[in-house]
């Protein structure tokens, strides 16, 4: 029998139509007919729009509609209601939608588009947080008070420029200080960055003459996609069907709603018709959300012997013009804001705060690159003030099993991990030993920096999973979930699940790569690194239901109770004679008798999950319990540094995490290693630039410029597998983590390099030139 | 996607693309040269180019000449970087070629159109002022062969309706000790910060750059305060005072920064031309 179940590296179940060209996704579909939309976008990042002249345009060749905000006075937002689809009144940042034109081909609509004519009165810009922040600062939002709020928890706090603001307060401050010997102060700057997924995102929907509204998407929440359209459009949920078939990538850009509501709005002015909507990469940059930028504060102190006594810290998100998820980005750093140490007197404020900026959403990580780029620079700040091993100050101020956690959970080894382990492994990995700072010849040297993560999940409180499982006739098992497939090969980890669960080879488990929203069981989104957590145990629920009723039936057809049955190799046996037993394929769709009775029916699972204990956070000291459970992980880099230049090259990127329980060895390396090239784009080029009046500078990737192939340093991947009980064989998430700790531990071995302190990214030349010398020739 | 139609055309020879070239600029259409295609494709797609019809030049013979005649080297103005570089029958020219944009793009960019584009930096000029190439232009009346130095300031001086045939180097220039540096802000396929291309000829530094300043330039006043008898950092204060315009100040990097890597790779660059312990 092949078993191949969990441990084994298995080509992801996708992986020959990938290679081959076969994949296919979502704008790869050719359907006659279908009309295309295209935006006009403001060149403002705050003006009053005074007139829209569509008059050309409307009578250009092709044109079926065009759209503006006025049509549609809806405010959209998945957690506060402040965004029109299209803008009306006034535009608030560089590049955001002031008109649809639909029309017969792609070309037409953006000869059309180009047609109209906006005229604008600019408004003073909020450039950075700290402008937003200013007393006095303009308002992007005059009305926020005004606004309906989709998530009973949050604050926007009238008449500023802050949508919500998370408070944790836990010890007690006065003593923490009392007892530090030394304290460390930081600001810290990180700026907006893309996604930058291969597949730029794109949408199509048709509404039906009995009111159907079928919709297509590269989208990870396909479910969110038709609860919020039928939300905001008062459509009933059931009347709308979103499907998603492979996704070029995501990482969290395509888990906002954004341009689903466009593609709806266009085919409902055109009077259903199909239309679809393709950003090209510039839109995709800019027009439809980014990644957050941070500005921090950060005040640590310390005893002597470097135990962390109390903490101080404000995070200042760069929210852009709309909320999004960002509330909620500002509430996933505070829970974990400390990093993976134990700090018993802590304050923390985190503000999502609006900008003139594109509006943000998530990002791989959802915001916790920059919470522990601020954390992992002030530990070697201590490190170095206390004279202390960087790794030694991490070891004393491990979080482990006893402490609580900013919002005062309980860590154990099991919701926790074993971050100390990890930290072990990397100083061997790493050959810390020998030095993390070695001078070479010809005025190089070779630095070695630390960064560490923790990152808990904080989906809502009844955040739920599910799958179903149905038979072939020749016994092989199909899997049905919710999940989209953009990349992970999270579908063949459930599939690995399953087979492992159902002792089976794992070939013969055919997984559903698309979603329908009508046909597959609802999953929140595919986010939050939760998918083999969540649906895991969806899953693993399927496979006792199945097993439950095989054993029921076979039970009848080997005359002997149920509970003496096994099941193993697509066969149910006897556990005391496995030379008694009967094939699944003779069973799963009913049992016939030999005299052409047929008995049992067919065999359908079902399972899912709900999260379970999660609770809000108290408003004022963030006591609750955000998420079932963290991954910690610790990594570094190894960096050759020119001192004459202020050049450098990365070596090598390590990464060790507690994943639990490795599911697929070469998969989970893979999302490891991609994280830390992403983290390391993140870390030393990525970044918007904005001019003086908030126009974004580097719209394309002429001039936006993400790693290459070919650039990539030495990676290392380790696990350390402390099982989490309540997950699928102890499997902890991993799918963002790579990416967390990779730009701190860039800055902290350029820092060391250059002796200087590097507090924000991208970490360039010029950057460390201009600290280190004061940008003087 | 190309919001707009334009017709095509791919003559066989040089009187025929510039009898077309003329008769579609009549008409109107505001013809173009096409030559590999990475900026007019990439900019009439973000509406930042327009024309009615093309007129592809990689159809005529004397445009796609990559060879040595006599003691000359003869580059037709349609021949890829790609395939100087793997010829290594210039190798300063085809090591700038390998270092514009990415490989994908080099196998279309062609030489003609890495000088006469648009994108300010054009660093395959840089070897040719250093090797004082002539330039043989096509136009309404035949064709004429000029040195390089005569029609090119800033950029290329073509009037409309004249297009790059061929370039030609003397042979000699081609095996000249080198020096090239391309700087970028931080990622290796990004636009110059600043490129730096020097040879040494008869013992004297001839250098060229693109990126320091708005356009690509060879200076002499530069080369000769770079070639004076005396201390380096002397040379190098000279040359800078002889700039021709402001340094860039742009998303690429500061103009103080700049300053401070060029004076850097001028450092470098006249150490390794005129041999260590010289300065």
């Amino acid at each position: 029998m092949e078993t191949v179940g969990i441990g084994m590296s298995i080509p992801r179940k996708e992986a020959w139509d990938k290679v081959t060209g076969t994949a296919k996704y979502n704008n790869d579909y050719i359907i006659p007919g279908i009309l295309h939309a295209k935006l006009v976008t403001s060149t403002y990042a705050h003006a009053t729009i005074k007139s829209i002249d569509t008059s050309e345009a409307v009578k250009a060749p092709g044109v079926q509609a065009v759209l503006l905000g006025k049509d549609n006075s809806v405010l959209t937002g998945t957690i506060i209601r402040d965004c029109p689809p299209i803008a009306i009144d006034k535009v608030r940042y560089y590049g955001e939608a002031v008109a649809v034109v639909v029309a017969d081909s792609e070309q037409e609509a953006m000869a059309a588009a180009k047609m109209i004519k906006v005229e604008y009165e600019p408004l003073p810009v909020v450039n950075s947080v700290k402008e937003a922040l200013t007393p006095n600062a303009p308002l992007v939002h005059e009305n926020l008070h005004l606004y309906k709020l989709a998530d009973e928890n949050i604050y926007p706090e009238a008449n500023t420029n802050i949508s919500h603001r998370v408070k944790i307060r836990k010890g007690d401050m006065a003593m923490g200080w009392a007892e530090s010997d030394v304290v460390v102060e930081g600001s810290f700057y990180l700026p907006q960055t893309d996604h930058l997924a291969m597949e730029t995102r794109n949408a199509r929907t048709q509404i039906l003459s009995d009111g159907q509204v079928m919709m297509a998407s590269a989208t990870q929440a396909p479910f969110e996609v038709k609860e919020l359209i039928g939300n905001d459009f008062n459509v009933e949920e059931g009347m709308i069907d979103v499907k998603t078939p492979l996704v070029g990538g995501a990482f969290g850009g395509k888990a906002a709603v954004h341009l689903e509501t466009l593609a709806y709005i266009a085919s409902k002015a055109v009077d259903g018709r199909m239309v679809k909507i393709v950003n090209t990469r510039e839109e995709d940059f800019i027009t439809s959300p980014c990644g957050i930028g941070l500005e921090a504060k950060l005040k640590f102190g310390a005893t002597k012997k470097g135990l962390i006594k109390a903490a101080e810290i404000t995070y200042m998100l760069d929210s852009g013009a709309y909320a999004d998820i960002c509330p909620r980005m500002a509430k996933a750093m505070a829970v974990d804001c400390t990093g993976p140490y134990n700090i018993e007197n802590l304050s923390c404020d985190a503000l999502s705060v609006y900008t003139n900026h594109p509006f943000v959403t998530s990002l791989r990580g959802f915001a916790h690159i920059c919470y522990a780029f601020c954390i992992e620079r002030i530990m070697d700040k201590l490190a170095f003030t206390l004279g202390i091993d960087p790794l030694e100050l991490r070891l004393k101020n491990a979080i482990g099993p006893g402490h609580t956690s900013p919002t005062q959970v309980k860590t154990t080894l099991s919701n926790t991990g074993d971050f100390k382990k990890c930290l072990e492994k990397l100083r061997n990995l790493m050959n810390w030993n020998e030095g993390n700072r070695i001078i070479q010849d010809n005025n190089k040297v070779r630095v070695k920096g630390i960064g560490c993560f923790w990152k808990t999940s904080n989906s809502p409180t009844d955040a739920e999973s599910g799958a179903i499982l149905t038979f072939n006739k020749d016994g092989s098992i199909n899997l049905n979930c919710g999940a989209v497939e953009y990349g992970p090969a999270m579908k063949t980890t459930l599939a690995q699940i399953l087979a492992e669960r159902m002792n089976m080879d794992v070939k013969r488990i055919r997984v559903t790569m698309e979603v329908d929203t009508k046909t597959s069981p609802r999953h929140w989104k595919t986010v939050a690194s939760m998918t083999t957590f969540m649906l895991g145990r969806a899953v693993l629920n399927a496979a006792e239901d199945i097993k439950r009723q095989l054993c029921n039936i076979a039970g009848i057809v080997l005359k002997c109770e149920p509970e003496e049955l096994e099941v193993a190799g697509e066969r149910v046996y006897l556990k005391d004679d496995p030379s008694n037993y009967v094939d699944f394929k003779d069973i799963v769709h009913g049992y016939k008798l030999p005299n052409g009775n047929a008995i049992g029916g067919q065999i359908i699972g079902r399972g899912s999950y709900v999260m379970k204990h999660l609770t809000k956070l108290d408003p004022e000291t963030g006591q609750g319990r955000p998420g079932p459970a963290w991954s910690v992980g610790a990594q570094a880099v190894e960096v050759e540094f020119d001192m004459k230049e202020y050049t450098y090259r990365v070596i090598k990127a390590a990464t060790v995490v507690d994943a639990g329980k490795v599911i697929n060895p070469k998969s989970a390396r893979g999302v490891i290693t991609g994280g830390m090239s992403m983290g390391l784009g993140k870390a030393t080029r990525e970044e918007f630039k904005y001019g003086k009046d908030g126009a974004v500078l580097n719209t394309s990737l002429r001039t936006y410029k993400v790693i290459h192939y070919g650039q990539q340093p030495e990676y290392v991947v380790e696990f350390v597998e402390t099982p989490q009980i309540d997950a699928p064989y102890g499997a902890r998430g991993i799918g963002e983590h790579g990416t967390i700790g990779i730009p701190g531990a860039l800055a902290n071995a350029l820092s060391l390099a250059v002796q200087v302190d590097l507090d924000q990214l991208p970490l360039t030349p010029e950057l460390i030139w201009k600290t280190k010398t004061g940008g003087n020739t | 996607m190309i919001p707009f139609d334009f017709d095509y055309y791919r003559p066989d020879s040089i009187q025929e693309a510039v009898k077309i070239y003329e008769e579609l600029d009549t008409q109107g259409k505001q013809p173009l040269y096409y030559g590999g295609g990475t900026e007019i494709i990439t900019m009439a797609r973000t509406h930042n180019i327009f024309t009615k019809a093309l007129v592809d030049l990689k159809g005529i013979p004397e445009c796609n000449v990559l060879e040595f005649r006599n003691d000359q080297l003869v580059i037709g103005s349609t021949v890829t970087l790609t395939q100087i570089f793997e010829s290594r029958k210039f190798p300063l020219l085809g090591d700038i070629g390998s270092r514009i944009a990415d490989h994908t793009a080099q196998c279309q960019i062609t030489l003609g159109g890495n000088i006469a584009g648009t994108i300010i930096y054009r660093e395959t000029v840089l070897p040719l002022l250093l090797s004082s190439s002539q330039i043989v232009i096509a136009n309404e009346s035949g064709q004429k062969q000029v040195s390089l130095h005569e029609v090119f300031n800033e950029r290329l001086q073509l009037n409309p309706g004249e297009f790059i045939v061929q370039v030609i180097t003397d042979k000699i220039y081609t095996t000249l000790p080198y020096v090239h540096v391309k700087k970028t802000k931080y990622e290796k396929i990004d636009y110059p910060l600043m490129t730096v291309v020097a040879v040494k000829k008869d013992e004297k530094i001839r250098i060229a750059f693109s990126g320091l300043c708005s356009f690509p330039f060879r200076s002499m006043k530069m080369e000769n305060a770079l070639n004076e008898n005396s201390q380096l950092d002397v040379r190098i204060n000279n040359a800078l005072s002889h700039l021709p315009t402001s340094i860039l100040n742009d998303i690429s990097g500061s103009d103080k920064y700049r300053e401070f890597v060029l004076r850097d790779t001028l450092i470098n660059t006249l150490k390794t031309l005129e041999g260590v312990g010289l300065c």
